[in-house]
């Protein structure tokens, strides 16, 4: 009887290991939280992100998205790392090829948890995001309309 | 022995019930409950990568920013812009019923701007009602919405929750081997916002209503180049040589530029870049008309087929 208890118990203890994974944070709980993180700004867009550890002698994996800012804009990009994995995200805004925006400052080495760009010409953006030192990591992005200038 | 073996049989149920809650509340596998009619999956192969249709699809701006800006230049809210949701039956075909769904979508999000939530609720359930029929619903959170409006209250939630929505809508359809109908429920809030804009720009005229209807020919671009991937679809070809009339009369908007060295300042903590860049659009009233009669004849169409 002693035995099947423990049996029991450890199919048990496996299963509640199992369902562990439910309490990680979600896309859904980062972007509310990034949401709240936003403040005034009316929500536009999220990018949700979620990248593997780099591998040695290799660039750090990076997600791309494109989209469209209006000129005259104030926009906010409001970024939430996950707490369950150790990267920290670092947004890279290019047009063309030109960086016209990021989160860290290379001269201190200090990383924004969010940031408003101030677009003043209309047109297709590139959007580069990876996690710093190439870390694994999930995060979510959110793009804000603050309001014209 | 037996009251053990319950006891611990009670436990297990317990948790595999706890573990299929955790299906229920995350991210539940949408892909496996609903069937796609061949009719709306993509036929033949598509003209450009699907990488670069992914690009592409992110580069339409939200109506939010139309309606914002409609709003910031003093123009009193209007139901007389908005389409009716009376005849939303008539959206009988995917083709229409994805056109509409951007329609509606653009004007709730005209509405919601000046939290006129009294008649939110017929775009809500009109949006409801479309999304259901594209096998959507489900991204789309009616009861949250129907509350929100109806007691008037955290408006700002209303605002998230319904523009989210179809964030969820349109990177579903684009997962799911769909992406013909997130393209008309792009094209739909385009055209829609396209015809707020102009409406008021005509009633009461102003330089940053112009400049934003030019700064249109960029989107107009990338929006012609995933409408194309359809064409050999009878009604997508019809909709196409439609947004051509109009993409023709953009050729007369001119859009130049001038760049400068974006610069980061601090402001109360907050990281704050300031582009710099110049861009100058020159519309003149003439083409302008033409852009927003042209449009009002392209939208008035879609909202009565």
């Amino acid at each position: 009887m002693r035995k099947l208890n423990i049996i029991f118990t450890l199919i048990a203890f496996t299963l509640i290991l199992a369902t562990q994974k439910s309490f990680a944070q979600s896309g859904q709980e980062l972007l509310d939280i990034c949401n709240m993180v936003a403040g005034e700004a009316t929500y536009l867009k999220d990018f949700q992100i979620k990248l593997d550890e780099a591998k040695p002698g290799e660039e750090p994996p990076a997600a791309r998205h494109s989209l469209v800012l209006s000129k005259n804009t104030q926009y906010r990009f409001s970024i939430c790392n996950s707490k369950d994995y150790a990267g920290e995200a670092i947004i890279q805004i290019y047009d063309n090829n030109r960086l016209v925006g990021t989160n860290h400052m290379v001269a201190t080495g200090k990383t924004y948890p969010n940031f408003d760009f101030k677009c003043s010409s209309a047109g297709v953006y590139h959007i580069f995001i990876n996690f710093k030192e190439g870390k694994q990591g999930m995060a979510v992005v959110q793009l804000s309309y603050v309001d014209r200038f | 022995m037996s009251k053990q073996l319950i006891y611990l049989l009670l436990s297990l149920i317990v948790l595999i019930n706890f573990s299929s809650c955790k299906q229920k509340q995350g991210e539940t596998n949408y892909s496996d409950e609903f069937k796609i009619p061949d009719s709306v999956l993509t036929q033949g192969e598509l003209e450009i990568s699907e990488e670069a249709m992914e690009d592409i699809i992110e580069n339409v701006s939200s109506p939010v920013e139309i309606a914002a800006l409609i709003k910031s230049v003093g123009v009193p809210y209007s139901k007389e812009y908005l389409a009716t949701t009376d005849y939303v039956d008539n959206y009988n075909t995917n083709f229409k019923q994805a056109l509409g769904l951007g329609i509606f979508g653009a004007d709730l999000g005209y509405q919601n701007m000046y939290n006129k939530t009294g008649s939110v609720i017929d775009y809500i359930s009109a949006i409801k009602t479309l999304a259901d029929e594209l096998h959507v619903g489900q991204f789309f959170d009616f009861t949250t919405l129907k509350r929100l409006a109806t007691n008037n209250q955290n408006l700002d939630s209303l605002m998230y929750i319904s523009v989210q929505n179809f964030n969820q809508m349109d990177r579903y359809l684009s997962e799911n081997n769909r992406r013909n109908l997130s393209t008309l429920i792009v094209a739909g809030i385009w055209i829609e916002s396209m015809y707020l804009i102009g409406e008021v720009a005509k009633s009461s005229p102003n330089p940053e209503l112009s400049e934003k209807i030019g700064e249109q020919k960029i989107i107009l671009g990338s929006l012609m180049l995933l409408l194309k991937n359809y064409e050999r679809d009878p009604k997508f070809k019809e909709l196409i040589d439609e947004l051509t009339e109009i993409q023709e009369i953009y050729k007369e908007v001119t859009i130049t530029y001038e760049k400068g060295e974006p610069e980061a300042i601090e402001e109360d903590g907050m990281l704050v870049i300031k582009q710099n860049d110049k861009q100058f659009i020159e519309i003149s009233n003439e083409t302008l008309i033409k852009i927003i009669d042209k449009t009002v004849e392209v939208r008035n169409k879609i909202i009565q087929m």
